[in-house]
């Protein structure tokens, strides 16, 4: 077998990899990008980020149909084409994922289709559909990503019993739908399916959904998802699952004690570092019984030359997490000094309404023992909201009390997402009460909400 | 301060990327400063060695061996860190150089009077030994020599002791070692501390509480020569006090000149705490004490 000497290789081509791809490329050096997938973009392009925010929107589109009777406007009651849909969805992700191949042509990274395993500390097997390769690289960033975890004795092989990529699928709308798992994926797939007519129900173990995030944001989530017809199970655990012709039962336990009878079930228990099955340990790395590799803020894994970025180094699993880990271990594999120094990596759960956080919550002020403030604006007196379809809002802000400065933040209202990013940016530039109340914010948006916030703690605000 | 938040950084991501280009912890150099954020100035300096401002620093960026052949040598370490403190002084401190003259007359026909016992004790009194005196003496009456300005500009802190900072040459670089307590030792005590602190400058032997903490520093060229010059203030101090070369000049006295020992005064002093008119008078009363040495008494 022939012995192919590659410079600079990539394992894995999702955010993480990617990234550091092209930007080792844009710095000179000779790169060469390694996943089975037929298509660029990882778990976020192909099956997560980009189709789940499709078929999201579409939901949201569904539902605002109905929504517009109160305006007087009567449209005929929408009727769903599944095989349209995933047909966009599908068009969707084909045209980011043919981006991204224009983008590593242009930088002349190299692709290949294989599954790459470590021989030792400088070479690679990679099991191609032409046989195997032996890469020799000098430096190697492992971007493997995560897989969604699968239950433990649940049947295998019924299509009835899906992870996140099957529900992506959207191969019809069961009637009845259980989801297990409370997380954002989780939370994300009951608003798609309970929009477009399932009856869902979601269990979860912990003692909230969308674990993490701002309690009180989440306790208003909550009562949205009910609004939408989900059923929600906290306390709660699957024990045992029986499959018949017709149905699926779920023998559940803890604050919902009883049986399940269901049409489909997702699993969305969480995802599993892919750090395993690489033979890690033939470089010399050690991997920890949950799959991660363990990365210092320079992304080096203690193995000269080897760097790990991306959902394979642990949680937060976050695509723009990997994409700047991506460029941080590619920059310091180049002889730059770069490093990831940052614990504001926000979150957002497209739910109906969007849910978004970053930086330190008030829970966890309170359990750091942090001098802290929180101010909050609920939306039920932001103009902009009202006159935009009212949906329930509230914007919550922390301030470190001795400097003023805000430190943490949490939205769930329409656009959440897209209203943190103004906040992430203040966190990062240290930005006191008085820079954001006294910035001006137009009238009336839904951004105001948060001068309107930093005004509460200001005691300056009028506008309640 | 700052380390209480863990994730809460000191500065923002191009002040920390910056930082780490130069392999600075933006928020240890925040706890170094005593800040709650390090700005971009704040880095360069570091990266200068606390010495010449970053948009200067070109200034220095030269190759000279363009001009003609040279050597690069080290600056000592000590030598660097005292460039830091200079510079910070220079840049922080709006400083005034007050010169005046003091009569020394007096004060050297009474120190001819202690050689004897001096060579009995093995002490030598120098002059410098009644500069220290008179200057212990000066800041009883004017308390706002004897301060600090406390961060924020806000309060003065003046202090109930009197320490006076003894600046001393030594082959490794500048060094000021304090003579504590210097207001309430007799002229013996001063002149045995003096010579021991100044001998263990040039050891490197002095502790690191012996530094520090002055009310005031004195430098003294006089044994070197010149006539003025402009002493950098020692901060958190006010001022410093630098003495030149003491000589013969003559001086008018109503009907004709008359040769008199004349020790020229240069004091250094931060325009924020003290004015101009204190300074004067400050001055002229240091003089008068001196020429008169009586007065030391009062
Ligand atoms: C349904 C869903 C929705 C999501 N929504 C969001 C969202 O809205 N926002 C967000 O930030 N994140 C979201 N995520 C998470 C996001 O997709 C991941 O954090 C992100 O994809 C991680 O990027 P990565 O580069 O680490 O790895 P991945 O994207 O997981 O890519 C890893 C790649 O490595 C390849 N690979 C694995 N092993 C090998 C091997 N041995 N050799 C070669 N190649 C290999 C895989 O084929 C894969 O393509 C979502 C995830 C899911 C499942």
């Amino acid at each position: 077998m022939s012995v192919q000497e590659c410079d600079f290789v990539v394992v894995g081509a999702g955010p993480g990899g990617y990234a550091a791809a092209f930007r080792a490329a844009d710095l000179g050096r000779s790169v060469t990008l390694i996943d089975p997938r037929p298509t660029l973009g990882g778990v976020c392009l192909n099956e997560g980020c980009i189709p789940s925010k499709a078929l999201l929107h579409a939901a949201e589109a569904f539902r605002t149909v109905t929504d517009l009777d109160e305006w007087g406007i009567s449209l005929r009651k929408p009727k769903l084409d599944l095989t349209t849909m995933r047909a966009k969805k599908d068009s969707i992700v084909s045209t980011l994922t043919g981006g991204l191949e224009q983008l590593a042509k242009k930088r002349k990274v190299s692709v290949l289709l294989g599954t790459a395993t470590f021989s030792d500390a400088t070479h690679l097997s990679v099991e191609t559909a032409d046989g195997n390769q032996i890469l020799c690289f000098n430096t190697v960033v492992i971007a493997t990503g995560s897989r969604p975890v699968i239950l433990p004795g649940w049947p295998e092989d019924d299509p009835r019993i899906m992870d996140s990529t099957g529900a992506l699928a959207l191969r019809e709308i069961p009637q009845r739908l259980a989801i297990v798992g409370g997380g954002i994926i989780g939370l994300e797939m009951a608003t798609v399916y309970s929009a477009f007519g399932s009856e869902v129900t979601i269990i979860e173990m912990a003692d909230q959904i969308a674990a993490g995030a701002d309690e009180k944001c989440t306790r208003l989530l909550h009562k949205a998802m009910q609004a939408h017809g989900c059923t929600i199970h906290c306390n709660s655990r699957v024990d045992r699952v029986e499959t018949t012709a017709k149905t699926v039962s779920l023998a559940c336990s803890g604050a919902f004690d009883g049986t399940l009878e269901v049409n489909a079930v997702i699993q969305a228990v969480g995802r599993r570092a892919n750090g395993d099955g690489l033979l890690a340990q033939n470089a010399g790395l050690q991997i920890d019984p949950a799959g991660v590799i363990k990365i210092d803020a320079e992304c080096k894994t203690g193995v000269a030359n080897i760097y790990a970025v991306g959902d394979v180094t642990g949680a937060p699993m976050l695509a723009h997490r990997a994409t700047h880990q991506g460029k941080v271990a590619a920059e310091n594999a180049c002889g730059h000094k770069s490093v990831f120094d940052t614990d504001i990596i926000p979150a957002v759960a497209y739910t109906d309404p969007e849910m978004a956080w970053a930086g330190i919550l008030p829970q966890q002020a309170k359990a750091r023992n942090i001098d802290h403030q929180v101010s909050e604006f609920p939306w039920a007196a932001s103009g902009r909201n009202l006159t935009s379809g009212a949906k329930p809002g509230l914007t919550r802000l922390v301030w470190h009390k001795p400097t003023q400065r805000l430190i943490g933040a949490s939205i769930i209202g329409s656009h959440a997402g897209e209203l943190l990013g103004e906040l992430v940016l203040a966190i990062e530039m240290g930005a006191t009460i008085d820079d954001l109340a006294l910035t001006i914010h137009a009238h009336p948006t839904l951004s105001e909400t948060t001068a309107f916030a930093a005004e509460l703690a200001a005691g300056t605000c009028t506008d309640l | 301060m700052v380390k209480e938040l863990t994730g809460i950084s000191a500065a923002t991501p191009s002040i920390r990327a910056l930082a780490r280009k130069h392999g600075i912890d933006v928020d240890e150099l925040a706890l170094e400063l005593e800040q709650d954020r390090v700005s971009e100035a704040d880095v360069l300096r570091k990266v200068n060695g606390g010495s010449a401002p970053s948009s200067s620093s070109g200034y220095w960026d030269v190759d000279h061996t363009q001009y003609g052949s040279g050597e690069a040598v080290p600056m000592s370490r000590f030598a660097q860190l005292a460039a830091a403190n200079l510079t910070a002084s220079q840049q922080h401190i709006p400083a005034v150089t007050h010169h005046d003259k003091v009569c020394m007359d007096a004060i050297e026909s009474f120190r001819k009077t202690l050689a004897d016992e001096g060579t009995k004790r093995g002490i030598k009194v120098t002059a410098m030994v009644f500069h220290i005196i008179a200057l212990t003496k000066a800041l009883q009456k004017f308390p706002t020599f004897n301060a600090s300005l406390k961060p924020g500009g806000k309060e003065l802190w003046l202090k109930q002791y009197c320490d006076i900072g003894i600046a001393v040459d030594t082959p490794h670089g500048l060094m000021v070692p304090v003579l504590r307590g210097a207001d309430r030792k007799r002229i013996w005590d001063i002149a045995e501390q003096l010579s021991d602190l100044a001998k263990r400058a040039q050891d490197r032997k002095i502790k690191p509480e012996e530094m520090g903490g002055a009310s005031i520093s004195i430098s003294n060229l006089g044994g070197i020569g010149g006539c003025a010059f402009s002493p950098i203030v020692n901060p958190p101090e006010v001022a410093i006090l630098g003495l030149s070369r003491t000589a013969y000049e003559p001086v008018w006295n109503g009907t004709g000149f008359s040769p008199r020992l004349i020790c020229p005064i240069s004091l250094s002093y931060d325009h924020r705490v003290i004015n101009g008119a204190e300074a004067a008078r400050f001055c002229a009363h240091y003089a008068t004490l001196l020429s008169d040495p009586r007065r030391l008494l009062l």
